[in-house]
């Protein structure tokens, strides 16, 4: 099978959880991979799962907060692989805190790894995209971007962020032939929650989800690979969020 | 005689940015319903106006010129207002920048400032009175994001999610503060005739914009502030994590 035949995507985070996914899944649908990661060790080992598919795969370490390295990973990523056809805005983390406790130094870091190094790696593949006139871009939100959560304002607002990105550059970027859209996880059986498996602290989250419970990391990535793909050539600014029911709003 | 819903009678309200434009307008709007006003702006001379047209309604007033990027300047600024004025009960998050600018032509610099002055402004402005609101349980909290937050643009990506975050913030915040009677919510003005675009485009150019809305024509700042007073005063007293855009109809989007 090949949606993603001969396709080359870049994603940011990808050396674990749903980065991860997403690599394996777009590689297994025929697209070559560059990954990058915070960690050496988890992104070659996506690099090696990758090639396990059979397909070509790139990775480099960077921290998102780096801005100018962001820009230099992306230009290596284009370089080595020959070119971007797909940027998945992936790298993040999150914390928990209240209004009070969130220090400038966590305020700070939490808009330099989403916002800032999303904006910037678009920045860096957008040019060559529009020369193509050919991109996909999607930015990964949060169900706590649109709808808000009683903790981690700052997480909530840096995912805000992206959808805001996410809708402004479909407008900009249309006439070039480049759709931005936006996935928004709900909850996610990887990172946190993986820590939680099978407790009751994860159970009762669960409960209160329609379908009951949290998804695996590559149900998000097939909301990723759809938008990447050409099956989703009229879709621009949009947003998908696999969150089982937990929240139904308006984008 | 049953109170006046809109009344703002003993509140005191820290609005930033509003030395001039919307800013200015809420402020005027906000004492002629009784508020006293915390005057912030980094223009002094137009600071010191809205001072002098809020005094001259009787009102009281206090002047601030600090940048909203300094955390540290704006928890002084909460203690200073307390110890003349009394605690702060209303926060309308108003300070802001615009800047046309496609995504490559964006510096760090230009996109440090976009969301330093929007996003970490509202958010430690926010962080330093929210202390006292829920000790007092009451608080009233008004972000302003705008239609290009909630709908985008084909330029100023930059500034688009910069107000998108303060969407997020305020969703956020409608939860985590509702436990202590802290209501957030946002307004997203459309097209209103300030003196910045009016410079800035000319009035040619924005009367052709007017013509694609829906109604006609773009917003008195006036009819911004309506919507900031609605959310602040007792008529919103059941409303939190919500979003007015007075926008002539020109978006009409899910929030």
């Amino acid at each position: 099978m090949g949606t993603l035949d001969n396709k080359i995507a870049l994603i940011t985070g990808a050396g674990d959880g749903m980065g991860r996914a997403h690599a394996v899944l777009m590689a297994r649908r025929g697209a070559d991979i560059a990954i990058a990661d915070i960690n050496e060790e988890m992104a070659r080992e996506t690099a090696e799962m990758v090639r396990a598919t059979g397909r070509r795969a790139h990775y480099a370490v960077v921290d998102m907060a780096d801005t100018e390295a962001v820009i230099e990973m992306a230009r290596e990523a284009g370089r080595m692989l020959g070119r971007i056809d797909i940027l998945v805005n992936n790298a993040g983390f999150g914390q928990r805190a209240l209004i009070e406790e969130i220090r400038e130094e966590d305020f700070d870091r939490m808009m330099a790894v989403h916002v800032r190094g999303s904006f910037f790696c678009t920045q860096a593949v957008v040019p060559a995209m529009k020369e193509a006139r050919y991109g996909k871009i999607i930015n990964i939100s949060s169900i706590w971007g649109m709808a808000g959560a009683p903790v981690a304002s700052h997480y909530c607002g840096a995912k805000a962020a992206l959808l805001g990105f996410t809708k402004a550059w479909a407008k900009e970027l249309a006439p070039w032939n480049i759709h931005v859209n936006a996935v928004a996880p709900g909850g996610v059986r990887s990172g946190g929650p993986t820590k939680l498996d099978n407790s009751d602290v994860l159970k009762a989250k669960e409960e209160k989800v329609p379908l009951k419970r949290y998804c695996e990391p590559v149900e998000i990535s097939y909301a990723v690979a759809y938008l990447a793909s050409p099956e989703a050539d009229f879709v621009t600014g949009q947003v998908i969020s696999p969150n089982g029911g937990e929240t139904i709003v308006g984008y | 005689m049953t109170k006046d819903p809109n009344s703002l009678e003993g509140r005191i309200a820290w609005i930033t940015g509003s030395g001039r434009g919307m800013g200015r307008a809420h402020a005027e709007l906000l004492a002629s319903r009784g508020a006293d006003i915390v005057i912030h702006d980094v223009l002094r001379e137009e600071a010191e106006e809205t001072a002098a047209a809020i005094r001259a309604t009787g009102r009281r007033a206090m002047v601030f010129n600090d940048d909203v990027t300094d955390a540290c300047a704006m928890r002084a600024l909460v203690s200073r207002v307390e110890a003349q004025l009394g605690p702060i009960d209303i926060l309308v998050n108003n300070a802001g920048i615009g800047e046309h600018a496609e995504i490559e032509e964006i510096t760090p610099q230009m996109f440090q400032r976009m969301f330093d002055i929007h996003v970490r402004g509202t958010f430690f402005c926010t962080q330093a009175v929210v202390g006292r609101m829920k000790e007092r349980r009451f608080g009233r909290i008004v972000n302003i994001s705008s239609i290009w937050g909630m709908n985008g643009h084909h330029t100023a990506s930059h500034y688009c999610a910069a107000k998108t975050a303060v969407l997020g913030l305020t969703k956020a915040w409608a939860k985590e503060l509702a436990g202590f009677n802290i209501l957030v919510n946002a307004v997203c003005p459309g097209g209103v005739l300030t003196e910045m675009p009016i410079r800035v485009q000319g009035m040619e150019k924005i009367r052709a914009k007017e013509k694609l809305v829906p109604v006609g024509r773009w917003a008195t700042p006036e009819e911004i502030s309506y919507a900031v007073a609605y959310f602040v005063a007792p008529t919103g007293n059941f409303v939190t994590g919500q979003a007015i855009s007075p926008n002539g109809g020109e978006t009409i989007v899910g929030f």
